[in-house]
């Protein structure tokens, strides 16, 4: 899938997706769902690589939050366009747990949200195959003022 | 009032052009239907019965004579000739060509006006008190305080994806004229023991199908945490408000399902982590903004005009106007107007490109080239020098927009219903129709005193039939339209929710209906007694009892 990342399209993603139904990868850049993560916390810590795990919208964070200085990447889903949640969660991540390692949309990603997403802290965008055209990348420069501080700049215009 | 800044300027011309790229997505087949309907309603577009209908703001009620002139020509321009005043102060185009929205929002903004944030689950252009700074007894101006939860609340990137719709009303005032609390926030301006000026905070009021009072969870906010308290009440909104299920998806549901307590706990732990952070309101933004709400340069001599009390002496018809429509204002010898949108048999907070022109110009003339609009769908020149009341009020009778019905059932809110609205249940516009052909005799209404009557075409309650005095709800019963009326309630600072009268009764006797339940109001009234404080005292099985009687 066509993945953006600090608003560049990449072309090589090292992150391996991880479900329920196949073995555990031994080793490499490894994207596992929360539950699975759960379960098998310590052989997948125990294997080379590095790991991440991927989030719905209803995710505690307060639960995640000890795990994360064993992540590299935090993968927020947004299961619908009109779900908003996933844009306060990458704000906590980032402002409330300090979170440095990668933070990524994927799910409803689309040219109409980019710019707003990474305000608020996601740096990797996973588009949708056919949502996607090298013109949406000029979504982040569309609207050049910004009144409110997030994840990308704290300070709002006001204090600019 | 407000100017903009270099960037306030670019941030609404960016947007509408942002807005004319994704209609031309849309149309292209680029933006499936479904996301392009999010995207257009959180810039105040609609699909209605007949037509798009573009929602524009009026933020807190305000606008300059050149913003009104603007609203005219786009009137003139790509509609047909008229626009509809809200009863969130915001004016309605309901025949503009989708393919045209792009163009109307080009022009808007040359006035420094835009759609943004007008419709849609995200948070909606503010309202306030439409007498704001022009009586005695305010705490503070709200305006430039709701002009400050404007600028935070445009395209802010954490909240435009909200489980629902969330609407900011800001008073000044005791006497709450912004509906605060049946607000999804309420904030009212108040002053403390050591009589230091803040906010005091309420949540979760609304309308709608399930009606509720906003519950107070801060007595008392410094001025300058303002914003990060909005923005910690909106954060745990956006993470918690239901989604599964759009009637139970406003922050009243929440603050209902969590309680006010727990509901307050989890909004002050995450104030208590971003309250000194940069969002945290500085000195110089308070005073920034506030600089652009100066007194108007009032004459002091105004009272010492002679030709009012001479004109109030010898032309009746002016007497009552002035006693309906207009008020005292606190600068000796200058009274606040209302222009009533509520003309005989036309529908109410309809204004023509004619009128605006007009009201534009008087407002220049006598006005320091300010109005406002009001939720209950009339406007406001706000400060009127006694001397000039007597022109001002024979150019207004001319365009007909002096009507003296004040305060009395005539000047009902009514939401456009069934002949515009694709929502809606019912039509309003006859009925409203059929109740002022009914009571056109206005000494007959002014011996009713006060008497406040709003009605919607649905249960989604934009005419606030819940808080009117008395409320009119059409819902549909086999294709026809039939009305549910309720009694008492009030969304003043004595706020309370109307009890339902009845079963629903037929659109030809909601005159009748109307005519009963006043008869029953003359016969318990006491001296001077209110209609609402007379139904609080009674209740409302005497009226019950005699709308129904003829049933049985
Ligand atoms: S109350 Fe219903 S009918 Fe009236 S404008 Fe609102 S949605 Fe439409």
């Amino acid at each position: 899938m066509p993945l953006i990342i600090n608003q560049q399209r990449v072309n090589d993603d090292t992150w391996l997706r991880v479900s329920e139904e196949q073995p555990l990868p031994s080793a490499g850049d490894r994207l596992v769902p929360w539950a699975l993560w759960c379960e098998h916390k310590a052989t997948l810590k125990a294997a080379e690589g590095r790991l991440g795990v991927l989030i719905e919208p209803d995710q505690e964070l307060e639960a995640l939050a000890p795990d994360l200085p064993d992540l590299a990447l935090v993968a927020i889903n947004f299961p619908s366009f009109a779900d908003g949640r996933g844009f306060s969660l990458a704000r906590l991540l980032r402002e409330k747990y300090g979170f440095t390692g990668q933070v990524r949309a994927v799910g409803a990603v689309s040219w109409d949200r980019l710019r707003f997403m990474a305000r608020c802290g996601f740096d990797a965008l996973e588009v949708p195959e056919e949502r996607y055209s090298d013109d949406m990348l000029q979504a982040f420069d569309e609207i050049s003022v910004r009144y409110q501080g997030a994840a990308d700049d704290p300070r709002p215009l006001f204090r600019r | 009032m407000y100017q903009y800044s270099e960037q306030d300027q670019r941030l609404i011309e960016e947007r509408a052009e942002q807005f004319r790229d994704q209609t031309r997505r849309y149309l292209a087949g680029e933006i499936p239907e479904d996301e392009y309907r999010v995207l257009r309603l959180q810039n105040g577009l609609y699909i209605q019965t007949h037509a798009p209908m573009l929602r524009v703001a009026i933020n807190y009620g305000l606008l300059s004579s050149a913003q009104l002139r603007g609203l005219a020509e786009v009137a003139r321009k790509y509609d047909k000739g008229y626009a509809h005043i809200t009863t969130r102060q915001n004016i309605q185009f309901n025949w503009p060509a989708l393919e045209q929205v792009p163009d109307i929002l080009a022009d808007l903004a040359k006035v420094q006006m835009h759609a943004i944030q007008t419709s849609g689950s995200c948070i909606r252009s503010v309202t306030s008190d439409h007498f704001s700074g022009v009586f005695d007894d305010e705490i503070e101006d709200p305006r430039p305080w709701s002009e400050i939860i404007r600028q935070w609340a445009a395209l802010h990137p954490e909240f435009a994806y909200l489980p629902r719709k969330f609407k900011i009303a800001v008073t000044g005032s005791a006497q709450d004229r912004a509906a605060t609390q049946v607000h999804d926030i309420g904030v009212r301006l108040v002053r403390n023991d050591e009589g230091r000026v803040g906010f005091e905070v309420l949540v979760g009021g609304g309308l709608g199908r399930t009606p509720m009072i906003g519950k107070q969870i801060r007595p008392f906010l410094e001025k300058e945490d303002l914003l990060t308290y909005l923005e910690a009440i909106l954060r745990v909104y956006n993470l918690r408000g239901r989604r599964d299920n759009k009637y139970k998806a406003r922050i009243k549901i929440l603050v209902d399902a969590m309680g006010a307590d727990a509901f307050r706990d989890e909004v002050e732990a995450e104030w208590d982590r971003i309250k000194d952070s940069d969002l945290r309101l500085t000195e110089a933004e308070m005073e920034r903004v506030r600089g652009h709400f100066p007194a108007h340069p009032y004459q002091n001599d105004a009272s010492e005009d002679t030709s009012y009390p001479e004109r109030l002496a010898s032309d009746r018809d002016f007497a009552i106007w002035i006693e309906r429509n207009t008020v005292d204002h606190k600068v000796p010898g200058y009274r606040a107007v209302t222009l009533t949108l509520k003309d005989f048999l036309k529908a109410p907070g309809d204004v023509t490109d004619a009128q605006m022109d007009l009201i534009a110009d008087l407002a220049d003339r006598y006005n320091f080239g300010e109005i406002r609009t009001t939720h209950q769908q009339n406007m406001v020149l706000a400060h009127i020098k006694q001397a000039d009341l007597y022109p001002l009020w024979q150019a207004l009778a001319e365009a007909g927009l002096a009507r003296p019905v004040v305060g009395t059932i005539n000047d009902m809110i009514v939401c456009p219903g069934l002949d515009f609205c694709s929502l809606a249940n019912a039509y309003t516009l006859g009925v409203a129709r059929q109740i002022q052909e009914r009571f056109d005799d206005l000494d007959y209404l002014y011996d009713l005193g006060e008497m406040r009557l709003n009605m919607s075409g649905c249960i989604n309650a934009c005419a606030h039939h819940h808080v009117g005095h008395i409320g009119i709800l059409g819902v549909d019963k086999k294709g026809e339209s039939y009305y549910q009326f309720t009694l008492g309630g009030s969304s003043r600072e004595d706020v309370s929710l109307g009890k339902v009268l009845g079963k629903s009764i037929p659109s030809e006797e909601v005159a009748d209906t109307l005519e009963k339940i006043i008869g029953v109001f003359i016969e318990n009234r006491l001296e001077g007694e209110r209609f609402i404080d007379c139904v609080r005292r009674i209740g409302n099985a005497p009226f019950k009892e005699r709308v129904y009687a003829s049933h049985h």
